[in-house]
């Protein structure tokens, strides 16, 4: 069997003062059992090492082999504590001492973090006096040294000592004193105290998965002749887990349905399963993570390209008998690893194996199975024509109409190119450009000299959509329709709606984008920085909306509220990804490729005040 | 008493001039050349296993690098940084909890702020109850050119909104705090981190000094060992929570809890700590109690649970550091005894 002593603490403190005695116990420590049979035997690292500087042979702390009793086997005079490594940044002077337990003639090169994880550091505080007397320690001081009494012991091990509560040092210095321990509400828990070595022993093999904390108070009574002092401490045991549970399903369930329709996108989760284990599973260190795995089962190399499989855990907690303990859940999502292309039609079981590799048992592993139907989509138009009716003084960059196959909208990962097919005749005003993701087509007027010539009245256009991977298209009909006579342009107005910062100069100007040949006002509610704010726009339904879209896109001139990447000056908030205004001050305007300015116009008031009035 | 240097011991020169001095010397600089090379992409234990790593590891704890630190701040921080633990990673026993800091300790005491902080929360007696300090920090900031270009600096930076999923370059954020913290003057900087508060707005402006939707928060919160070891990896990082930790451990000898009963130190190495992966903040707007805590916490610990929570508690229950925020807050430095 391996050598599986182990330490129940990390960590241990004393102090130390100038002119102790040789012999002078200081602190014992020790080691829990593995398996029956096994001998612990204590070393010490030649090295001690302070909190910062050269190492430094040890002459004056020596361990028991057997006991581990550490104590000084020379006494520190003052030379020696100008000798020894005492850091000069550090206020408290510490030597490091490392012990280690082997069964076997000691190395010194076993003194390494990495051959004993588990070992612990002897902290010794070197105190520049000599050791205070015994009628000048407190009951906290005489019974209990700084560090908390806090331990952890492995599960399924056997019983065995890992705690004295007598301070040795104490125990050899202050001999007239009697001081005396007991271990409270330690009734019905798995510890007993011996009162005449002050030992603290586990008495039964723990069960982390049964309960995992463990809170008992120490206390501690001194008596000095007739008077009587008590101190109570905490005294905390932590069970370590080990993997000795199988994993298993919740509500027994192993099977889950996972449907492929409009979302075929790389990346989308089909569906989740999920794994139950009693053992923890650490985050850290990282290695731990892989404790877990889950392969898909088969031969076919489509479904090992087409799919893969997403294992997240997170700690979750049981109660067993009224006491939480820590476990874990693992899910096991199905995502699909690629595009998955429109006319793919299939429906396969889908086995994941998943496997808890540090578990040593029959139950080990569990298989879960995905119902995967993948259904083909259909690239087909509604059953309709569209019509779209245009304003003969729409301008460029007006905004007509969207056009869309069916369930456009619920597609993922299907990109399609909608493309107008062109008429006949001469007239073609209008053009079409791909929306987000090419679920949609957006029809906008690219020539608004043809709305205006009288021979064009109704064109009819053929629309065609195309799924870019499987190259399936399908077509319809599109008529669109003058309408309108044509309005008498105004002279001096800007090319851009965004320009004009009052409502009567806005709504009679056109501009780029506009549907009707005039500008729209918004008006805002007029309170502080709103994503509400005035200005003025060639459609209040898609300007501004937030969104700088394809259309929008293609002149800076159309929407430099959704569009600017420039500055704007006034109070404003920037949208999404520094694009556009999302939110203003007042009122918005912009001078396209330069900035914009939010302000709150009340000059229109202060242009006529009583003094003017009364001139006039 | 204990704070002189005990005999033989070398003043410590910083590592760039310590490696300088390596470097005129032909033995020095050989075996400060073969230990990279050891130390390069290895661990600790295979190296050491290498009888020429080894016998480089110990020419040079003879030789100034081994004593030489680092300056928070400095010119060439970084260099100085990578030499200091080109040596003592070789020479810590792997994982250590705490590391001793690279940095020279702060001597200064916080008297001069301490004194400037007290004149402020005094100032007018009869608005004191209803002002609000963290307001009085930033206007103090406005007021100076530097703290004002750097402050808006990071501001600017930390909310400019990157696209739908990308809420803001977490990266560029950390870089423009870090310019803050260490180019401002810290009686700037430590007032608008460490004001007093006695409402919610006031304590609501404290916790939003660093930005922390952009610097701190993140969708999901690591464990702690993992985030402590992720900091690690950088030798900034590791140096600062290093800093942190010789300089803001709790200790049962001193009056404040402080190492040393220096204040200036431990809120030091805490502003030294932002614009790294272990960066702290306030956890809540409560003005009763002040918590403080990295992004992190100790779900999934498995059997290093207690080594992690004991990580997270020198954060959110450790009496130096909320003590030195409240004797700054206060404005009132420990009177020692000269």
């Amino acid at each position: 069997a391996a050598f599986g002593l182990y330490f129940p603490r990390k960590e241990y403190f004393e102090n130390v003062y100038i002119d102790q005695p040789a012999g002078t116990p200081l602190l014992r420590i020790h080691a829990l059992r593995d398996s029956h049979g096994e001998v612990a035997r204590f070393h010490l690292c030649q090295n001690p090492i302070s909190s910062r500087a050269r190492p430094l042979e040890n002459h004056w702390f020596q361990i028991r082999e057997k006991t581990g009793l550490l104590y000084l086997s020379k006494s520190l005079d003052r030379e020696d504590f100008n000798m020894l490594p005492v850091g000069n940044r550090m206020l408290l002077s510490k030597v490091k001492l490392r012990v280690f337990l082997s069964p076997h003639p000691f190395q010194e090169k076993e003194c390494d973090s990495a051959t004993c994880p588990m070992c612990p550091t002897i902290f010794l505080s070197l105190i520049n006096a000599t050791a205070p007397a015994c009628s000048s320690l407190t009951a906290r001081q005489l019974c209990f040294t700084e560090m908390d009494l806090s331990f952890h012991i492995k599960e399924n091990k056997p019983p065995g000592t890992f705690h004295q509560l007598q301070l040795p040092s104490v125990h050899h210095l202050c001999q007239n004193l009697s001081i005396s321990y007991k271990l409270l509400a330690a009734e019905g828990m798995p510890f007993r105290y011996n009162e005449n070595t002050t030992g603290v022993s586990v008495t039964q093999r723990l069960d982390r998965e049964e309960r995992e904390r463990y809170e008992l108070i120490a206390k501690c009574t001194v008596r000095e002749g007739l008077r009587e002092m008590q101190v109570e401490v905490p005294f905390l045991v932590n069970v370590l887990d080990e993997d000795d549970s199988p994993p298993f399903l919740p509500n027994g369930t192993d099977t889950a349905d996972a449907v492929v329709e409009f979302n075929r996108k790389e990346g989308t989760v089909l569906a989740t399963l999920t794994v139950y284990d009693a053992d923890t599973t650490p985050i850290y260190p990282p290695e731990s993570r892989k404790k877990y795995t889950g392969t898909i089962i088969t031969d076919d190399p489509w479904i090992s390209e087409t799919f893969r499989v997403e294992h997240v855990f997170d700690e979750i907690h049981f109660s067993p008998n009224g006491s939480q303990v820590r476990g874990t859940q693992h899910e096991y999502k199905l995502v699909l690893n690629k595009n998955i292309s429109v006319t793919e039609h299939r429906s396969f079981q889908l086995d994941v194996l998943v496997n808890d590799t540090e578990f040593h048992g029959p139950e080990r592993s569990v298989m879960l199975h995905f119902n995967v139907s993948i259904l083909p989509v259909s690239i087909q138009f509604p059953n309709m024509t569209y019509q779209f009716t245009v304003n003969r003084n729409a301008e460029r960059f007006a905004q007509i109409g969207k056009v869309c196959i069916e369930n456009c909208m619920k597609f993922h990962g299907v990109n399609l190119t909608y493309k107008l097919l062109s008429p006949n005749v001469s007239c073609y005003p209008v053009s079409i450009l791909q929306g987000q993701e090419g679920k949609w087509g957006s029809l906008y007027v690219n020539d608004s000299s043809v709305l205006r010539r009288p021979e064009c009245k109704e064109i009819q256009y053929t629309i065609q959509a195309t799924d870019k991977q499987s190259r399936k298209h399908t077509k319809t009909l599109l008529t669109i329709v003058l309408e309108g006579t044509l309005l008498k342009k105004e002279e001096d107005c800007p090319n851009s709606c965004a320009v004009s910062k009052h409502r009567a100069e806005c709504e009679e100007c056109g501009g780029l984008g506009v549907l009707t040949g005039r500008c729209q006002w918004r008006q805002g509610s007029g309170k502080g920085i709103t994503t509400n704010y005035s200005t003025c726009t060639p459609s209040i339904k898609t300007c501004p909306d937030g969104t700088c879209d394809a259309i929008e896109n293609k002149d800076p001139a159309v929407c430099p509220q959704d569009c600017t990447s420039g500055n704007v000056i006034g109070g404003h908030g920037k949208g999404t990804g520094n694009l556009g205004i999302k939110s203003g001050h007042g009122i918005c305007y912009c001078f396209p490729r330069q900035n914009c300015y939010c302000e709150k116009d009340d000059i229109t008031e202060q242009l006529c005040d009583e003094v003017c009035k009364t001139v006039i | 008493a204990g704070q002189d240097p005990p005999h033989g011991w070398r003043v410590a020169v910083d590592c760039v001039r310590a490696n300088e001095l390596c470097a005129a010397e032909p033995n020095c600089s050989s075996r400060y050349r073969t230990l990279r090379q050891c130390l390069a992409g290895r661990d600790r234990n295979t190296m050491l296993a290498n009888k020429e790593c080894q016998a480089a590891l110990e020419v040079l704890q003879e030789s100034p690098l081994y004593d030489c630190r680092c300056k928070r701040g400095m010119k060439k921080e970084l260099q100085c940084l990578q030499i200091y633990w080109s040596i003592h990673l070789g020479l810590t026993e792997g994982e250590e909890f705490y590391e001793a800091s690279p940095y020279e300790p702060v001597t200064s005491r916080l008297s001069d702020i301490f004194r400037l902080a007290s004149i402020f929360s005094g100032m007018d007696p009869a608005t004191n109850s209803k002002s609000n300090h963290c307001l009085d920090a930033a206007k103090a900031c406005n007021l100076n050119d530097n703290c004002k270009r750097l402050r808006s600096g990071y501001i600017s930076t930390c909310s400019k909104e990157i696209s739908a999923s990308e809420h803001c370059s977490r990266r560029k954020c950390h870089k423009a705090l870090r310019q803050f913290f260490d180019r401002v003057p810290s009686e700037y900087t430590y007032r608008l981190l460490f004001c007093s508060c006695k409402d919610q707005a006031c304590a609501e402006r404290r916790r939003q000094t660093i930005v922390p939707s952009c610097s701190y928060e993140d969708k999901e919160k690591p464990n702690c060992l993992d985030l402590r070891n992720t900091c690690r990896t950088d030798h900034l990082c590791r140096s600062r929570l290093a800093d942190f930790h010789t300089n803001c451990q709790a200790s049962f000898q001193s009056l404040t809890s402080c190492p040393g009963d220096n204040y200036q130190a431990c809120l030091g190495s805490y502003a030294g700590l932002i614009g790294f992966d272990m960066t702290p903040n306030y956890v809540d707007a409560s003005t009763t109690s002040i918590t403080i805590s990295p992004w992190c916490s100790c779900k999934g610990s498995g059997n290093m649970e207690e080594e992690c929570e004991k990580f997270l508690r020198d954060f959110t229950e450790n009496p130096c550091l909320r003590n030195a925020i409240q004797a700054f807050g206060n404005g009132t430095d420990v009177n020692l005894s000269p």
